[in-house]
């Protein structure tokens, strides 16, 4: 005999009413009560209300219930789901049902649900159907409990202005395959997502993106040569070292105390596998250069390293 | 009546007399402890993060210097909401352009937590000390990195929690410390319970918030930071942001720092974090921080620590408090305890600048700590059992959880 189909929508309204709603309710019986007594003060912050959530075991029998219903029902609650943005948006229900469904396919024993789950979510990220707010929970439930079968659908997502900083937290939390997703965006992007996809490449140290980074060091947007030099320090690409004490060394500000960071962090990666001599260059670099009272913690810091400054 | 102090730049300081000439360190030599420089110098600071606590983190501050006879002028202050007033010269919205002043030479950090990691280490990137106002960090990778920029430009990092100068003075807590770090016990059996207080409900965060628009005045891309830029709602910033994960971690983190700074110096747990981590929780939010029953910790040790919120389903009854005395050591035991120094003091944050030492709260005790409050939220996130190990500062057998311990940021920021 097949199982009964869950009610998902029942499931859903089974989560408490948020302080708000119960207040509401509670002013309204009230008024009701003694149809004289002072109206209650607006809530201050509008719709908006904080609540408290159900009893764990209660909430795990709803979410297994679900779960129950396998992909069918995993659809039928996403297709619930509203951001607070959205004209028909209802209350939070929907979404902190999809949450909990996420949690509780992360433990042990949970494969299947998991695959159903992330599945599902990844799915729903080519259905027009569902605003970008909402494709955005999606994306920031994948951040969770994504895995490498999540990064296609979600390396679609990253030249979209609306969803890409979502992607790409996603995608560097998820890390197992994202870099080539990143790679792909970054070949096509400009402004704001090239720095972001740069920045995402040098997080996990893409070592296929050595040559697209030191060209993007000559490029025209700031923030672009910036976070490229980080990026190619980040992989302790010893080939960097000069242009990075160059840019260290010609700038003011800020931007001096940023690029020497960089120099630095390229400096304790080399080291770090094994390239000591072209460390210590670095450091003997900025030992040398490094002559104003301002600068002297770096002085020092070059100077620890190559075991000549304090211990 | 005290004669006010003559404001005297670090610059004009450090040109204006022979003696900085020969100066090789940033920190003015007034501070390197040469007598003979009178007391009624100052040293220049910034406030980066007005609202709140922003005020009474620089008195703190000032309190500190003027400890060792040493005035303070604040030389700049910075906030996101100043976009209307800016003038970078002593009002900014961008700290990078306060860092980048040389007559600055320590800072005051008070903006939202979601900050505090990046700012401090780029203030120690720029040669300034720093004290940071609670919780140290959003999540406990960033914890790490200060600790790590902290020795390597060897500056001075405190955190704005100072309980543990006290419990450090206190002969009851002295010997807890010392039978704790002695090793000699064979099983702790003590339990620690925190109990309320902890401003539960107060610091959660709204569902159904709308979003709203930025007002004129306020940088919300800046002050999103390296944390995702969500849709602005009032809520999400200006003290209620405690209640988002986002920026925060609820009243746990906003509470938990000033009552844990003692405790962890009081029972030997600076260099350490517990190993298993069990929440009594309802679901928790994708983006609020809500209501939470209890957390259980327990150290490799056997030591236990438990928070209980007093403020959602039943109270914690698994255990109950139990200190420690040397009654729990044998003869051999109490008699080395007996001969072992007490510690060191604690040095305060003018004490650690003067000396080039850490402070009392420096920045892997107080890593330490904060880590502490995120082990307990990510359990309480993931509504189960963690497993940490101190060692490798991960997760053990539980993906979705060890990835709150290390978050990406929004580009361009990075640890």
């Amino acid at each position: 005999m097949a199982a009964t189909k869950p009610n998902v929508a029942a499931l859903v309204e089974q989560m408490p009413e948020t302080d708000r709603d119960i207040q509401a309710k509670a002013d309204a019986a009230k008024q009701a009560a003694q149809p004289d007594a002072p109206k209650p003060k607006p809530d201050r912050w509008g719709a908006a209300s904080k609540f408290t959530g159900p009893d764990p075991a209660v909430a795990e029998k709803i979410f297994t219930e679900l779960f129950s219903g396998g992909r069918e029902s995993v659809l039928e609650l996403l297709a619930l789901v509203r951001e607070p943005s959205d004209a028909d948006y209802k209350n939070y229900k929907a979404g902190y049902v999809l949450h909990g469904l996420v949690i509780l396919a992360g433990r042990d024993g949970q494969e299947k649900n998991r695959h159903v789950l992330s599945d599902a979510l990844a799915s729903q990220l080519s259905n027009d159907k569902h605003s970008k707010a909402v494709k955005a929970v999606f994306i920031r439930e994948l951040r969770t409990l994504g895995g490498k079968e999540s990064v296609s659908a979600l390396g679609k997502q990253l030249l979209d202005a609306d969803l890409s900083s979502d992607a790409t937290f996603a995608l560097l939390t998820i890390r197992d395959g994202a870099a080539a997703q990143f790679r792909n965006a970054f070949a096509k992007s400009q402004g704001r997502i090239r720095v972001a996809m740069i920045h995402a490449l040098g997080t996990l140290q893409d070592s296929d993106s050595v040559g697209a980074f030191k060209k993007a060091l000559n490029e025209q947007d700031r923030d672009v040569r910036r976070t490229a030099a980080w990026a190619l320090a980040n992989l302790g690409e010893a080939s960097a070292a000069d242009a990075l004490l160059k840019s260290a060394d010609s700038t003011e500000g800020w931007e001096r105390t940023e690029a020497t960071r960089h120099c630095l962090l390229l400096a304790e990666r080399l080291a770090a596998s094994g390239k000591q001599s072209q460390a210590n260059r670095i450091y003997g670099h900025l030992r040398d250069t490094r002559k104003d009272p301002s600068e002297h913690h770096i002085r020092e810091t070059a100077e620890k390293a190559l075991g000549i400054g304090r211990p | 009546m005290k004669k006010r102090l003559k404001p005297i730049s670090r610059r004009h300081f450090l040109t204006g007399t022979a003696a900085a000439l020969a100066t090789v360190s940033i920190v003015p030599r007034r501070l390197l402890g040469a007598p003979q420089i009178p007391p009624s110098e100052m040293i220049g600071a910034a406030l980066i993060g007005v609202g709140g606590r922003g005020p009474g983190t620089f008195s703190e501050l000032t309190k500190s210097f003027q400890g060792i006879g040493v005035g303070v002028t604040k030389l700049a202050e910075c906030d996101v909401k100043w976009l209307d007033r800016e003038d970078n010269q002593k009002t900014y919205t961008d700290f990078r352009r306060v860092l980048e002043r040389k007559d600055i030479d320590a800072v005051a950090i008070a903006t939202p937590p979601h900050w505090h990691a990046l700012i401090s280490i780029a203030a120690m990137a720029a040669g300034k000390d720093v004290l940071c106002e609670k919780p140290m960090t959003r999540f406990i990778a960033e914890g790490r990195a200060v600790a790590e920029a902290s020795k390597r430009y060897n500056r001075v990092f405190q955190i704005g929690t100072f309980g543990r100068f006290g419990a450090s003075r206190d002969p009851k807590n002295i010997l807890t410390r010392k039978i704790m770090k002695s090793g000699l016990l064979k099983k702790c059996e003590a339990v620690v319970i925190k109990r309320a207080n902890l401003k539960v409900k107060e610091w959660s965060g709204l569902v159904n918030a709308k979003p709203q628009p930025v007002p004129a005045n306020l940088d919300w891309d800046m002050y999103c930071g390296p944390s995702p830029l969500k849709p602005y709602h009032p809520h999400r910033h200006g003290g209620t942001h405690r209640g988002y994960w986002d920026y925060e971690g609820g009243g746990l983190c906003d509470m938990g720092q000033h009552y844990l700074d003692p405790f962890t110096w009081t029972w030997g747990k600076d260099d350490t974090a517990p190993v298993e981590v069990e929440p009594h929780a309802p679901p928790a939010h994708p983006e609020a921080c809500g209501m939470w029953g209890w957390v259980e910790l327990k150290y490799a040790d056997g030591f236990t620590l438990v928070f209980d919120s007093y403020e959602w389903g039943e109270p914690y009854e698994r255990k109950n408090s139990r200190g420690i005395s040397l009654n729990d050591l044998d003869e051999e035991g109490r008699k080395k305890i007996a001969e072992t120094p007490d510690p060191d003091p604690l040095l305060s944050f003018a004490e650690a600048v003067k000396a080039r030492k850490p402070a009392g709260g420096n920045a892997e005790a107080a890593y330490r700590t904060v880590t502490i409050l995120h082990l307990a939220n990510i359990a309480i996130r993931m509504g189960r059992k963690i497993r940490f190990d101190p060692v490798k500062e991960v997760i053990v057998g539980d993906e979705e959880a060890n990835r709150l311990v290390n978050q990406p940021m929004r580009a361009p920021w990075h640890l």
